[in-house]
C-alpha cells in the first residue's frame, strides 16, 4: 500500500535526478521545515529537504563544532560527500544555530548556482512577526524570479498555495485515520509517506496519498493493535528505530516532529494578500522550539495531540546537543505525565544502537501494560 | 509444578526452580560464546540435580540481555520488569531498586505495590557496571574477589572520569605510574562507578526502601561509594545476581 512512498524515500536522489532531467526545472535543497515551498512551487523549483543518510561518516569534524547536534552534522556531510550534487540551490529559514552552521559550511565548501538564508523571525509570538515575515518572503521572491528570470505573478504564488494546501491537507486527513482503534497505517508506513513528502514533487505526491486515504477509508490496510505511542522531540526521521519500536507491540499513532505533523498540520489561510497569508501560516504552525517563546505554546499542542490520538505513553527523541529541545523537554515530560502519558526518554545520534534502545522500549511498554493490571 | 526463570546476562546465566514462591534450586555458569548450548544444559544441570522431571515444570520464563538463548522458555520479559518483579516479592518495602550486573546498570522506581513508575539504564559504556571493575581489577593484578575489601582499606578521595571506560582505564594507568596505592585506585574505581550509578538513580527520583541487586551488590567497595553517594541506607538482597531470574519465575503468577 505503501510501495510508492517507500521507493521515493530510498531513491530520493535518484527521483530528484530523474525530476531534473524530465522537467528541465531546478532543485532546491532546504535545510529546515519553516522555508515557504509555495513560493518555490510558484517558481516551478522542486524543493528537497536535506536530510542525514544515519551512516557513520569522517567528513564534518574540521567544519562543525564537536557539539553541535548529529542531525546537522550528518546533514552536512550528505553535501560533503556529493550525495546532493544535483542541486542547483540551497536555502535555510532561520531556525537553530547548529543547522545554521551545517547550511553556512555547505555553501563555503560545496559549489552552488543558488543560496539564500530567509531570517525567519525567532520571535513569531511578536505582533511584528507576521509583517516583517512577509516582507521578507518579498525580498526571498525578488531574488527568485532573479535567479529564474522570470517574475511571479500573483497567480502563481497562489498556486504554490493551492499545491502546499492539498497537499497538507491530505496528510492531516491521514492521520485523522490514525485516530481509529487499531489504525490502518502503521508509524512507519506514516513516516514513509512524510518523509517522501518533503521530497518529491508535490503534484506526482498528492494522487498517491489520494490513492492511500481512499483505500484506508475502504477499510484496506496493515493490522496496527499496539501500545498507542507518540514520538515527539528532535528531527527524527529514523524509520528503522520507528519499525523497531513497533515490532516490540507499539503502535505509532501520532508525533510532533519536523518530518511529521508539525510540518503539515496548518494550511495558508485565504487572503488577498498572498505573501502575508503564507507568512501567518509560518508563524502559526505548530511551532519548533527554538521558536516557541515567550509562551511555551508546544506544551498545550502537544498535550492536545496526545489527548486526540489516545496515546498511551511517548518517547521523547532528543539529538545529542540539540539545545532547543533539550531546554523544553523537562517541561513537556512534566506535562504529560500530569495528563497520566508517561515517558520514554531516549537521546539520537547519527547511528542509533537499536539493541540498547529495543531494551528500553521493551521495558517501557511493560510498564504501561502493567498499568491496565493495576 | 514447578516455574523456572532464566536470566542470561552479558557474563552470566543464573537459572532458579521455585516451587510455591520458594526458591528450590538456583545455579549460574558463564554465559559464554556459545550461549544457547549453556543455557540448555545448565537448565537440565539444574533439574537433574534437583530431581525434578521436566515434565513437572509448568513454565519457563526468560529475561537478560541474552534472553533469546533461552529459546525453550514460553515467555520473556526484559531485565527492568524482571528485576523489579524479583525485588519487590522479595523485599515488599522497596521502592528503588539499583541493579548493577556485568554490562548493564539500572535504576528502577516503583510505587508500593511493585508496579513500576520509571527507570533508566546506563548509556552506551561499561563504565556504570561490573565489567569496568574487573577491567580496573586486571589492570591492578588484583582478583575481583579482593577488590571490594581493598578499597575499604582506603581513606582517600581520588577523583576519577569515568564517563568512559576506556579513559578511566588511561587515568588508572596514570594513577599506577604516579606510585598511588592499590587501594587508593581501586577506591577512587569504585566511588566512580558508584557515582554513575548514584547520578542514574537521581535521575529517575528514590525512595526509600532501596533494594541493590546484580552482581556488584557483593562488592562492598562499591556498595559503601553508593550509600555515601545517595546518602542513605540500602538493603543488599540476598544473592543478589539471582533476583531477575526470580522476578521472571515468578512474572505473571
Amino acid at each position: 500500500m505503501i510501495t510508492q512512498f517507500r521507493d521515493w524515500e530510498q531513491n530520493r536522489h535518484t527521483y530528484a535526478k530523474a525530476w531534473k532531467e524530465k522537467t528541465g526545472g531546478k532543485v532546491m535543497g532546504y535545510f529546515c521545515t519553516y522555508v515557504p515551498e509555495e513560493i518555490l512551487y510558484a517558481a516551478n523549483i522542486l524543493p528537497v529537504r536535506i536530510l542525514g543518510s544515519h551512516e557513520p561518516h569522517d567528513v564534518t569534524e574540521a567544519h562543525i563544532f564537536g557539539m553541535f547536534c548529529p542531525f546537522c552534522r550528518d546533514c552536512l556531510a550528505q553535501g560533503l560527500k556529493g550525495k546532493y550534487n544535483y542541486l542547483d540551490g540551497v536555502m535555510i529559514s532561520q531556525s537553530c544555530l547548529h543547522i545554521r552552521q551545517a547550511y553556512t559550511s555547505w555553501i563555503k565548501h560545496v559549489p552552488i548556482d543558488f543560496s539564500y538564508y530567509l531570517p525567519m523571525p525567532n520571535n513569531i509570538q511578536s505582533t511584528h512577526a507576521v509583517k516583517y515575515l512577509a516582507g521578507e518572503l518579498a525580498q526571498f521572491k525578488v531574488a527568485v524570479e532573479k535567479w529564474i528570470g522570470k517574475e511571479l505573478t500573483d497567480e502563481d504564488i497562489k498556486h504554490g498555495i493551492e499545491i502546499m494546501n492539498e497537499n497538507r491537507g491530505l496528510m492531516q486527513q491521514l492521520y485523522s485515520y490514525k485516530k481509529n482503534e487499531n489504525p490502518l497505517i502503521s508509524g512507519e508506513e506514516t513516516m514513509e509517506v512524510a518523509i517522501s513528502e518533503q521530497m518529491v514533487d508535490k503534484r506526482e505526491h498528492t494522487p498517491v496519498l489520494k490513492e492511500l486515504i481512499d483505500k484506508i477509508a475502504g477499510g484496506a490496510g496493515s493490522k496496527n493493535n499496539g501500545t498507542r505511542l507518540m514520538v515527539l522531540g528532535s528531527e527524527d526521521d529514523d524509520i528503522a528505530f520507528i519499525r523497531m519500536v513497533e515490532s516490540v507491540g507499539a503502535t505509532v499513532v501520532t508525533d510532533d516532529h519536523c518530518v511529521g505533523t508539525r510540518y503539515f498540520w496548518n494550511n495558508v489561510e485565504n487572503n488577498d494578500d498572498y505573501l502575508e497569508a503564507i507568512a501567518r501560516r509560518y508563524c502559526e504552525r505548530p511551532a519548533c522550539p527554538s521558536k516557541d517563546w515567550i509562551e511555551r505554546s508546544r506544551i498545550p499542542h502537544i498535550l492536545s495531540l496526545a489527548k486526540d490520538f489516545d496515546v498511551k505513553g511517548a518517547i521523547v527523541i532528543q539529538q545529542k546537543f540539540c539545545d532547543p529541545h533539550e531546554l523544553d523537554i523537562p517541561a513537556i515530560i512534566k506535562a504529560l505525565n500530569a495528563i497520566d502519558v508517561k515517558t520514554l526518554f531516549l537521546e539520537f545520534d547519527v547511528t542509533v544502537p537499536l539493541g540498547q534502545f529495543k531494551i528500553r522500549v521493551e521495558a517501557f511498554l511493560e510498564m504501561l501494560q502493567e498499568d491496565d493490571l493495576f | 509444578m514447578y516455574k523456572v526463570g532464566i536470566d542470561v546476562g552479558a557474563k552470566n546465566i543464573k537459572i532458579v526452580v521455585m516451587k510455591d514462591g520458594e526458591v528450590i534450586a538456583k545455579d549460574q555458569c558463564l554465559a559464554g560464546f556459545e550461549t544457547k548450548e549453556n543455557t540448555l544444559s545448565l537448565y537440565q544441570k539444574i533439574l537433574e540435580s534437583a530431581n525434578i522431571s521436566e515434565s513437572d515444570v509448568s513454565k519457563i520464563t526468560a529475561t537478560g540481555s541474552g534472553k533469546k538463548a533461552a529459546y525453550f522458555a514460553q515467555n520473556s520479559i526484559t531485565e527492568v520488569t524482571a528485576a523489579a518483579k524479583g525485588a519487590t516479592s522479595l523485599y515488599p518495602s522497596a521502592h528503588s531498586i539499583i541493579d548493577v550486573g556485568a554490562e548493564e546498570g539500572k535504576s528502577i522506581r516503583c510505587d508500593g505495590n511493585g508496579k513500576i513508575v520509571d527507570f533508566a539504564l546506563n548509556e552506551k559504556c561499561a563504565a556504570g557496571a561490573g565489567a569496568f571493575i574487573e577491567s580496573m581489577g586486571r589492570a591492578l593484578e588484583l582478583p575481583i574477589e579482593q577488590f571490594g575489601e581493598l578499597s575499604m582499606q582506603s581513606d582517600k578521595e581520588i577523583p576519577m572520569n569515568a564517563q568512559c571506560a576506556v579513559f578511566a582505564e588511561s587515568e588508572v594507568v596514570s594513577l599506577m605510574h604516579a606510585k598511588t596505592e592499590k587501594k587508593d585506585i581501586a577506591k577512587a574505581v569504585n566511588d566512580a562507578v558508584a557515582s554513575r550509578i548514584t547520578s542514574m538513580t537521581r535521575k529517575v527520583g528514590f525512595e526509600k526502601d532501596i533494594v541493590l541487586i546484580g552482581g556488584m551488590a557483593k562488592n562492598t567497595g562499591f556498595v559503601q561509594a553508593l550509600k555515601k553517594g545517595l546518602e542513605t541506607d540500602i538493603i543488599l538482597a540476598k544473592d543478589p545476581e539471582y533476583i531477575s531470574a526470580i522476578g521472571a519465575a515468578i512474572y505473571n503468577d
